[in-house]
């Protein structure tokens, strides 16, 4: 959690670039070992050493970048499964539309670490060294979800200085929101909007990118992922979510 | 068994490629798997009694990573300490004296960049005794096709991480399957499930990487 909102600027109306400071991304020693897998101290010296390697060469290896938009919310009362934002219908299914009820605002957002740390996984993994690459792919998903969660957080105390509250955030491709969606919300963004494009099939290049949405406005609650309701046992944002508790690692 | 030939599938299970590695710490030192392949074949022992004990060693870790006694790099460890054994087995490979257990054709399909966790189960693949022809990622089903051509009694794997490539999926199945119905294909990724493998026409499904062993273990073994 961010103590104070973070330096941003206007680019047009409505569209911000935000300044996120790469250390904020990175993973600690201990949430990386709970990321892989080993959550009692049984790592071998070996793995912990290319750990620590990974962390420190990553330092220089990403930097941030981070915005969003704000535009009114509208919902139609005939339809559940989605509301206005801007002129568009997003169709994000019921369990994303009845967390943004009552949001009189939306903040799409999208973020990057770029393609730096991607290249240095290939690369590894190229030079046989599969584990470093595990180990740097892991470390940059992680420093993807971190930067959104900044942004978001950076988002929360922003609105909350005019007395609103935020949502939890919502991506295309989870909930039951399709990813199909995500070339809709890019269509808010200018092309290449932080260095992100999307190719036809809504992939985010770099890869190691998160987008999405948070819902704003006075009656508004940002409350846990709703992950009973929805039937996608492997979703990623379900393991997240269980990382506390996991002992297994992601691939 | 003999013990040289016991101690090399010790080897791949414990991850222990040779005696520089660093790796596991409490094996420091010893001599790994390419030192005692090496060793053994010198002695004259049976190359594939050495590749049954490695192939063996990789099952046990399989199933210790489906307890969760080990995690994704221990199994790296494992697959690379099988790939020293299998560099020392190429001339047994090429006279034939030794079989691969087959050849999987797979790839990220089209429209999808995502590879680490395809490249995690084609080196998995490969140490548990598969030939492995990896196309990549953002395969078309044409590239597929060619390659089963080429390699006319394979299997073929198909990956994908995005909801949205699981069309691709469906179509690259729907393509290989009008041309060569007869050849069995397992899909894997994050969006997919046994459900939405068998919706599309797929031959099977795997979470990770010993499921995908376990099934060309069962398909081999039924053929």
């Amino acid at each position: 959690m961010i103590e104070s909102a973070l330096p941003q600027v206007e680019r047009e109306n409505g569209l911000f670039e935000v300044a996120v400071d790469p250390k904020k991304c990175t993973a600690s020693k201990k949430e990386m070992e709970r990321l892989l897998g080993y959550s009692d101290n049984r790592i071998d010296d070996h793995f912990s050493r290319e750990i620590d390697k990974v962390l420190s060469g990553m330092a220089d290896r990403f930097a941030v970048r981070a915005g969003y938009r704000l535009l009114e919310v509208r919902f139609d009362a005939q339809r559940h499964d989605g509301f206005f934002v801007g002129d568009r219908f997003f169709v994000t299914q019921r369990i994303v539309a009845a967390q943004m009820k009552n949001a009189e605002k939306a903040a799409l957002f999208a973020c990057t670490i770029g393609p730096a740390m991607e290249a240095w996984s290939r690369r590894s993994f190229r030079d046989n060294d599969p584990v470093t690459g595990h180990f740097i792919d892991t470390a940059a998903s992680d420093a993807a979800e971190k930067a959104a969660a900044v942004l978001h957080d950076h988002i929360g105390l922003i609105m909350a200085g005019g007395g609103l509250k935020i949502t939890n955030r919502f991506s295309p491709g989870y909930c039951g929101w399709s990813v199909a969606e995500q070339h809709l919300l890019f269509s808010f963004f200018p092309e290449n909007f932080c260095g992100i494009s999307l190719t036809e099939s809504a992939l985010m290049v770099p890869v190691k990118s998160v987008s999405g949405m948070i819902g704003i406005g006075a009656k508004v609650k940002r409350k846990d992922y709703p992950c009973d309701q929805c039937g996608r046992k492997e979703c990623a944002r379900r393991a997240f979510k269980k990382e506390s508790t996991s002992t297994k690692g992601r691939v | 068994m003999n013990e040289l030939v016991e101690k090399i599938g010790h080897c791949v299970e414990r991850g222990k490629i040779n005696k520089a590695s660093p790796f596991p710490g409490n094996m420091k030192g010893q001599d790994g798997a390419d030192e005692l392949t090496r060793q053994a074949l010198e002695a004259g022992m049976d190359a594939e009694a050495i590749l049954q004990s490695c192939i063996a060693g990789m099952v046990r870790i399989g199933e210790k990573f489906g307890r969760n006694e080990v995690f994704v790099p221990e199994m790296l460890m494992a697959a690379k300490a099988m790939k020293a054994v299998t560099e020392h087995l190429k001339p047994f490979f090429q006279s034939g004296s030794v079989q691969a257990k087959g050849t999987l054709i797979i790839g990220t399909v089209a429209g999808d960049l995502h590879d680490i966790g395809k490249n995690l189960v084609s080196m998995f693949i490969e140490g548990n005794g598969w030939n492995v022809v990896d196309l990549g990622v953002d395969v078309k089903p044409e590239k597929f096709t060619d390659a089963i051509r080429k390699n006319p009694r394979c299997v073929v794997g198909l990956s994908a991480l995005l909801t949205t490539t699981i069309a691709s999926m469906s179509k690259t199945v729907r393509e290989i399957k009008a041309l060569f119905p007869e050849i069995k294909i397992i899909v894997g990724g994050a969006p997919l499930t046994m459900e939405i493998a068998t919706g599309m026409g797929a031959s099977g499904y795997a979470r990770d990487p010993q499921g995908a062993v376990t099934w060309l273990t069962d398909i081999k073994e039924t053929a």
